[in-house]
């Protein structure tokens, strides 16, 4: 396994990125790796900067210092010596790179459904319209709503703009997907649909960051399982090591405690 | 007395034309002005920030009339001299621009910041998050102050007759003073102004209307 690791080198490498808002220290030298085709999963308690990590990885955040890679290059700083914010249209080039589901889905309200995944198929890949009509009908067909492309985000239900958030962010093929408590907005019976097709991209080998309170998702369909505490990296390891009883980290076992506590 | 009112109505026409010539050029000069400064001010760096806001708190502190007066009798002494048309057009235009930005900035901060971040997260650049996502909703939130401001513009404009520009108001003064109907030619005035005005408020009913499916 990690021969296999060393010949395929990480896709997402986080390499003690730290950041703090004012006074307050939300990422504490955050290193993490994600190979090709691998689900890894963040937990930890709200707080823990699982949220921030996500969003400097597609540049939504700054980080103070540390780096961040995608295939190699340097998310949102020129590769200079000198710390230097790229430009906007080599950060607008890079987010392309990463696709992002929101926890409130932000869909653009003013377009349909299929219109939310064409305007980044045309306006950034430089699709025609009839071509990103087809993609955006492929992808809406993959979760489910072929029948809703027409549909304004306001005649969906949650669960359904989730599903057209997430097909708005694999449309544009980004080598990494970053899914942020995407089921955390949902209500009790729309969240297991949202995860369904979560899974079916997993299993096509879609390379995914995710951040979720769905443990027993977690468990399911992750390769890694990430614990922060505190804005820091407080364990690592397959879900069933992770999320077993008995793993040795005291702020693992209180949180997975505490945790249950509320969900049981 | 009709009579003398139908042989004045080319005069007053040619008034009306000013009117019109002078709102026009005033609301589309202030849009353009109010719209990238109100982005300056919602997106721009800090100096830049600072600068719109005091332009537009300075501006929407004076009244019109001193703008005006300003404009065209307090430049020349640093060197600008401007006609009495453009002088005119000028101080409204600085006016209105000043209610354009905050319009502006009301709108573009209605909209949740969500929407910027996802349009981020497809790789869209500044421009065109602004062109095919934030202005698109933000539209709606625009169009009925600034619809408004157009009818103030229109009204406003009568100020211009004050530095001897014969609009609409002025000639419809300088009528009066030949034929001393005053109450005839008056109400004439105020059922153009309020022509103008009712139609535009009709117009921004109907458009509102159309961009009703936005959510609010």
């Amino acid at each position: 396994m990690s021969n296999a690791s060393h010949q395929n080198p990480a896709l997402l490498d986080v390499t003690e990125v730290s950041k703090a808002f004012g006074s307050v220290e939300v990422l504490r030298s955050v290193s993490l790796q994600v190979t090709r085709g691998e689900v890894v999963t963040v937990i930890g308690p709200s707080g823990s900067g699982k949220t921030t990590l996500l969003r400097c990885v597609n540049f939504l955040e700054s980080y103070d210092s540390g780096s961040i890679r995608i295939d190699g290059k340097e998310v949102g700083y020129r590769e200079t010596g000198t710390r230097q914010r790229r430009s906007e249209r080599d950060l607008a080039a890079m987010r392309a790179e990463t696709g992002m589901v929101f926890q409130s889905f932000n869909l653009f309200p003013h377009l349909t459904a299929a219109g939310n995944i064409m305007l980044g198929l045309r306006k950034v890949r430089g699709k025609s319209n009839a071509e990103a009509r087809t993609i955006a009908e492929h992808w809406l067909g993959r979760v489910g709503l072929a029948h809703k492309a027409d549909s304004l985000p306001a005649e969906l239900s949650g669960g359904q703009q989730q599903r057209v958030g997430i097909a708005r962010a694999v449309a544009m093929e980004p080598k990494i997907l970053l899914l942020d408590e995407i089921t955390s907005a949902l209500d009790p019976e729309l969240v297991g649909e949202v995860l369904e097709v979560v899974r079916s991209l997993a299993e096509d080998g879609m390379t995914m960051l995710m951040v979720t309170h769905e443990m027993a998702f977690a468990r399911d369909a992750s390769s890694r399982i990430v614990f922060m505490a505190d804005g820091g990296v407080s364990a690592v390891g397959p879900p069933a090591e992770i999320l077993a009883a008995g793993f040795d980290n005291e702020r693992l076992r209180s949180f997975l405690a505490r945790f249950r506590a509320s969900h049981f | 007395m009709l009579s003398q009112i139908i042989y004045a109505l080319p005069f007053l026409a040619e008034g009306f034309a000013v009117t019109l010539w002078v709102s026009l050029l005033v609301v589309v000069l202030s849009l353009i002005a109010g719209v990238l400064m109100g982005v300056g001010l919602v997106y721009g760096p800090a100096p830049l920030r600072w600068a719109v806001r005091i332009f537009s708190d300075t501006i929407r502190g004076i009244p019109i009339l001193v703008l005006i007066f300003f404009v065209y009798y307090g430049l020349p002494a640093v060197g600008l001299h401007l006609e009495s048309f453009w002088a005119a057009v000028l101080a409204l235009t600085l006016f209105k621009t000043a209610q354009v930005v905050e319009y502006l900035r009301g709108a573009v901060g209605s909209i949740p910041k969500g929407q910027s971040e996802a349009a981020m997260a497809i790789g869209l650049t500044f421009r065109q998050r602004l062109a095919y996502v934030i202005f698109p909703q933000a539209f709606r939130r625009f169009l009925p102050p600034w619809i408004n401001g157009v009818t103030d513009a229109v009204k406003g404009s009568a100020l211009v007759s004050l530095l001897g520009i014969t609009d609409l108001m002025q000639a419809i003064n300088q009528v009066i003073g030949r034929t001393y109907e005053a109450m005839p030619l008056y109400i004439l005035g105020a059922l153009v102004y309020f022509a103008v005005n009712y139609a535009l408020s009709l117009a921004s009913r109907r458009l509102e209307r159309r961009f009703s499916f936005i959510r609010e």
